[in-house]
């Protein structure tokens, strides 16, 4: 009576089957959510492009986020400002008019949050503002995106990396980001 | 080898720095100090401090980063009462930096004894270290009763269980000020322009506050006090608040 | 190639799809929940996120008109401290003042009008609109005008001040009432009367301890709750350390040791209510060793000739050596002050001692000069207030009148006579005899319970308004209060509220009161203020004086303290001045103890027992929190075999209370004492049936000159019962143990 192998197998084999299919089902399961449902680029309430006011129309970063250069919060428009211009600009495009509706109910546009910091985290627009970094740096080329994506991780080792290789005065002190 | 030792030397050093960039201190007058205790709200106002219950008292579970204590001296009738006001020292020996696990506490450049909560796993080790017993544990994830979340500060961390909190100079206040510094385009923070909330609030002005590197500033003149002292100094921790004692009647 | 069945197919099929589920899942659960970024529709002008705005405006959590910055960052109040340009607190403030915030975000704060379902105090309400709740009370008392039943309306408030003190006065006017009362029980009547007793007038000096070189207290808890107590707090600091090596002495004389008894120099006792004998004691010694030398000084030999020091000695308890020992270094040391407090002023002969005490700085010289008592001079605007405080008698005037069916309307604003009237006074069976009781309150305490109407008004974060601080602080100063934040919940302010009903009701009254808003209001009375009084840039017009006075959060004419003249006391005035014993409600042979309710830092009269932060601020003498407790002395204590924590039955002719024992080394051994402010039946969940409140013990006993409570003259008789439980404190070891932690030089024992 000789043992084989290849039956020994054998009797693994379906098994074994099913679950390299489900290995494989998870990660390309994985896969379309980070990418087609990713949070780096979620689906915002209006379809707002930043490459049709920035690049094509030639607003700076500042005149809409107001408070980059000054406060912590980079800010954004209020729905009244957007209004400033959209009551006469492109009334007739939806999504203008979805902006439209929110003015009239005078509703704050839900916009879902692309770059964000856990709580624990003090960081400030302002300082890298006033020190001379080009809002590119961290956001990417906001200007050329009809949706924004997010292209920095904003995780830890991306702040410090950056501070060591700029030798920001304290930039590795814990105490400086954390609060 | 030898680059090793000198590294091991410098650890060696208090503080193992240098030089620190600030070194922030803070004297209390006791003979100022009634120990009417608006310091101890200040810091919980300005520092998210949980309210703890009923409950959590009767555990001896509260957090105050900073409270008073009291002494009596002597037997009724010929009878006083004493109070110090008591916080974390931010020793530049510190004993609690040295077990941590993690690192999550550890001496700044200027001078600070810092808690960072992400890094904290929690062991509690640096309390059981700590010689003034001021370090406080979260054993519990603490709830504000709706709408009373509205008045926590936004410029600090809310705390969460397992996690080790204790008094922090009001970093947030020593980083806005520095803010405003840069702002000016100054290097330097300006004496009084940093005060934590207790210094802040203290109806007698027993609490100064400010950068001992700096001669001039009123903090490092309030130290040379005579009537100044450390406590628990004969440990050597090297605690940053000097206390002044209380003088006597000279009528 | 082995062919694949359809069984296996399918379960090929499933794997994959459970795995790409799974995958599916596992990559959401690493992302963050979605954050919202939500923008302002209409950004606001005043604020900038992330950047915090401060706000001045009043303290009004006790009667010492601080005044504060309130931080704000994107709208909501985070932080109180004091105001740095206001002269009483000079950026200052006490732990109440700060637990502010706590009143404002209260989540038990009355968050819509209610009107009463079922029988009365059964806490039983329904919400209703601001409409149905003005339109009831509006008609109610226009039905009230219009049958010339006007003064039936009743108004009771706490220490209202200022221009809307002035609303109600005017409102009650127009309604034909002259029914309208303050009632606060912290209202320190026996010091107004003793002072004019003395100075002719009812006010409160400004007590200069800022530069005084000794202050003797009799029982006056400055550094607590006497007054001002940040304003003192400041001016102790100065005393104290801030002088160079001129350190002033403090001495305070008093049953039970007080925050500031700790702090003294000198704590002394003396038996419960002969503080004024001790006074006239020290008065003796000061005339006989020819202290004083003034004109009218034969009036005062005879004035003090009953209290030589050896009577004096035997009245008090106080020793012969010790009366002539502070009556020599007080005149030594002069400037000096004599002030008196506490429960100095909760005994029968209350307004008798603080006119002696009164008397020692007369005999000093110490009126009307620095480091002494100054007289303040004409506030800005006159404060009517104290004049409408209505002392014991004068409420039990009101209750007979509740009971005599005189009163058709009563209206109670920020005060809680339920709570703090002992129920002797009978008040809440007294209200049986009104048909409507209204509460304009921010919170549902004991009062506001029992109401048939309830209309929440705004906590004074919210809520327009101004005041002249009382005590003045030598110059005149006058204070605005302004909303700091946006209502947190459907309530209005006081002053919308009258103005509102004003129009309601019609006739007059609209006349009278022409105003929709208290800002309108309030703009328009200061306009008075800044034509009768010279503004700092006189060119200025009336909205840059204004938004000055608004951004400052104060408004004052000079910074000097002009001295005024005290002129001297006429012969008659001086032989007037004479100590009686004090009496106590239950004899000494059953009742062997004499009961001293005394004000906390943390709760005052129990308005602050509400606030969390305060609940959870540890009793600055005992380090209690959360509770109430009875303080004995440790030999008494002793020789009744009572330890901490054994609950004691404290019974006085008026009642029985339970509340656990606290070993208090600093107080007679003939004595209790116990604080005010838990017991609360209502006032939210914080506050609410915790410990217990002393006031349900006391016997009605009233001063002999103006019948004012006397709160420390009832005795009492404990028992220790069978139960026992643990103190909630943080303390632990109380003595240093030979731990060198106050000091070399400290004694060790």
């Amino acid at each position: 009576m000789s043992i084989s192998v290849r039956d020994a197998l054998g009797t693994f084999k379906k098994p074994a089957v099913i679950s390299i299919i489900g290995l494989i089902g998870f990660i390309i399961g994985y896969v379309i959510d980070v990418t087609v449902f990713s949070d780096a680029s979620p689906v915002q309430p209006i379809n707002f492009s930043h490459r049709m006011h920035v690049s094509k129309n030639s607003i700076p970063c500042l005149h809409c986020h107001v408070y980059a250069d000054k406060t912590p919060s980079a800010g954004v428009p209020g729905v009244s400002k957007c209004m400033g211009c959209h009551k006469v600009i492109a009334t007739e495009h939806p999504e203008i008019q979805k902006l439209a509706t929110y003015w009239e109910k005078r509703e704050p546009i839900p916009w879902i949050k692309v770059h964000d910091v856990p709580d624990f985290v003090y960081f400030t627009h302002k300082r890298h503002v006033l020190a001379g970094l080009a809002c590119q740096e961290c956001h990417g080329p906001v200007e050329n995106m009809d949706r924004v994506t997010r292209v920095s991780s904003l995780k830890m080792p991306w702040c410090v990396d950056c501070h060591t290789k700029k030798q920001v005065e304290n930039g590795r002190d814990c105490w400086t980001c954390h609060k | 080898m030898g680059k090793m030792r000198d590294k091991l030397k410098q650890y060696l050093k208090p503080g193992y720095y240098e030089k620190y960039d600030y070194h922030w201190g803070m004297t209390i007058d006791l003979d100022r100090c009634t120990g009417c205790e608006a310091c101890v709200v200040a810091c919980q106002a300005e520092n998210n401090l949980p309210i703890v219950g009923e409950k959590r008292f009767k555990e001896r579970r509260e957090i105050k980063w900073l409270r008073v204590e009291r002494y009596w001296e002597g037997e009724y009738p010929n009878i006083k009462l004493r109070f110090i006001p008591m916080l974390c020292q931010h020793c530049d020996q510190a004993p609690c930096e040295t077990p941590c696990p993690v690192a999550a506490t550890y001496h700044n450049q200027d001078g600070l004894n810092t808690q960072i909560y992400n890094r904290c796993i929690g062991t509690r080790t640096c309390a059981v270290y700590c010689p003034y017993e001021v370090r406080y544990f979260n054993w519990f994830t603490y709830k504000w009763d709706e709408p009373l979340e509205q008045q926590l500060n936004p410029d600090v961390t809310v705390r969460e269980k397992g996690v080790m909190e204790k008094c922090t100079f009001c970093i947030q206040r020593i980083r806005q000020a520095k803010d405003h510094a840069k702002d000016d385009g100054r290097r330097r923070v300006r004496d009084g322009e940093v005060t934590p909330a207790c210094v802040q609030s203290c109806p007698t002005k027993a609490m100064v506050f400010g950068d001992l590197n700096d001669p001039n500033s009123r903090v490092s003149k309030m130290y040379k006090n005579p009537r100044g002292y450390k406590v628990l100094e004969e440990l050597n921790t090297l605690p940053k608040i000097v206390y002044l004692k209380k003088a006597d009647s000279d009528v | 190639m082995n062919k694949i069945s359809r069984r296996d197919f399918l379960k090929f099929i499933g794997a994959g799809s459970i795995g790409a589920g799974a995958g599916l899942l596992y990559g959401k659960s690493t992302k963050k929940t979605v954050e919202l970024l939500l923008p302002q529709v209409i950004p606001p002008e005043d604020y900038s996120p992330g950047i915090a705005t401060w706000y001045n405006t009043i303290c009004q959590q006790c009667g010492a008109g601080c005044g504060i910055s309130v931080r704000t960052r994107e709208g909501r109040a985070k932080k109180i401290e004091g105001n740095s340009n206001h002269p009483v607190n000079q950026g200052r403030l006490c732990a109440m003042g700060q637990a502010g915030l706590n009143a404002l975000y209260n989540p038990d704060r009355i968050k819509s009008p209610l009107k009463r379902t079922g029988e009365r105090g059964n806490n039983s309400f329904t919400e209703i609109s601001w409409d149905e709740a003005l339109t009831t009370l509006g008609s109610r008392l226009g039905n009230l005008k219009i049958q010339k039943h006007g003064d039936s309306v009743y108004l009771l408030t706490g220490g209202v001040r200022g221009h809307i003190d002035k609303l109600f006065a005017t409102f009650m006017e127009a309604m034909g009432s002259d029914n309208y009362f303050h009632y606060d029980f912290t209202h320190p009547f026996a010091l107004y009367e003793a002072n004019r007793i003395i100075f002719g007038e009812e006010i409160i000096p400004y007590y200069d301890i800022n530069n005084a070189n000794y202050v003797l207290s009799f029982g006056a808890d400055y550094l607590g709750t006497w007054i001002s107590p940040v304003h003192y707090s400041l001016a102790y600091g100065h005393l104290r350390q801030g002088r160079g090596n001129q350190r002033g002495k403090c001495v305070q004389i008093e049953p039970r040791m007080s925050l500031t008894g700790a702090n003294a120099d000198e704590w002394i006792t003396c038996l419960p209510g002969t503080e004024g004998l001790l006074a006239m004691g020290l008065a003796h010694v000061i005339m006989n060793d020819g202290g004083y030398t003034g004109s009218d000084q034969n009036e005062w030999m005879q004035a003090v000739t009953p209290y030589s020091p050896s009577v004096v000695s035997r009245q008090t308890g106080v020793e012969v050596r010790d009366i002539t020992r502070l009556a020599h270094e007080f005149m030594k040391h002069q400037p000096g002050l004599a002030i008196g407090g506490g429960h100095t002023e909760g005994n029968t002969n209350a307004v008798a001692s603080l006119t002696a005490i009164n008397a020692l700085n007369y005999l000093s010289g110490n009126l009307g000069k620095p480091g002494g008592i100054i007289f303040n001079p004409e506030p800005a605007f006159p404060n009517m207030s104290i004049k409408r405080q209505a002392n014991y008698t004068q409420m039990l005037e009101l209750i007979t009148a509740m009971t005599n069916k005189g009163v058709d309307i009563l209206l109670v604003h920020n005060t809680n006579p339920v709570f703090n009237l002992p129920p002797a006074a009978k008040f809440i069976e007294a209200l049986h005899g009104v048909p409507l009781l209204v509460s304009l309150s921010s919170f549902m305490d004991e009062t506001t319970a029992l109401a048939d109407l309830v209309l929440p008004t705004h906590t004074y974060l919210e809520a327009w308004g101004d005041d002249i601080p009382e005590p003045g602080v030598g110059f005149p100063i006058a204070s605005i209060s302004q909303p700091v934040v946006k209502p947190v919940y459907n309530t209005q302010s006081i002053g919308d509220i009258i103005l509102a009903l004003a129009h309601q009701i019609g006739g007059e009254l609209p006349v009278a009161l022409p105003w929709t808003q208290t800002e309108d209001y309030l703009k328009d009375s200061w306009k008075k203020i800044y034509q009768e009084r010279t503004p700092v840039d006189a060119t200025a017009g009336f909205d840059d004086f204004w938004k000055a006075a608004l951004m400052s959060g104060v408004w004052g004419e000079n910074k000097t303290r002009p001295l005024i003249k005290f002129d001297r006391l006429s012969n008659n005035q001086i032989q007037k001045i004479h100590v009686s014993q004090p009496s106590f409600a239950g004899d000494e042979k059953d009742y062997p103890f004499v009961l001293l309710p005394y004000l906390t830092q943390t709760f005052y009269d129990g308005r602050g027992a509400n606030l969390p932060w305060l609940q959870e601020l540890p009793d600055p003498m005992t380090s209690i929190v959360y509770s109430s407790w009875v303080e004995l002395n440790p030999k008494t204590a002793n020789r009744l075999g009572i330890s901490e924590g054994d609950v004691l039955e404290v019974q006085s002719i008026a009642g029985t209370i339970r509340a656990p024992a606290f070993l208090y080394p600093a107080i007679r051994p003939d004595v209790i004492a116990m604080p005010i402010g838990q017991g609360h039946s209502h006032y939210g969940r914080y506050a609410q049936n915790r410990g217990v409140n002393p006031m349900t013990i006391l016997a009605p006993e009233v001063d002999d000159t103006n019948g004012a409570l006397a709160w420390s003259a009832t005795r009492v008789r404990i028992t220790k019962t069978e139960e026992r439980i643990r103190i909630i404190k943080t303390d632990g070891v109380t003595r240093t143990l030979g731990r060198q932690i106050l000091g070399n030089n400290s004694v060790h024992t």
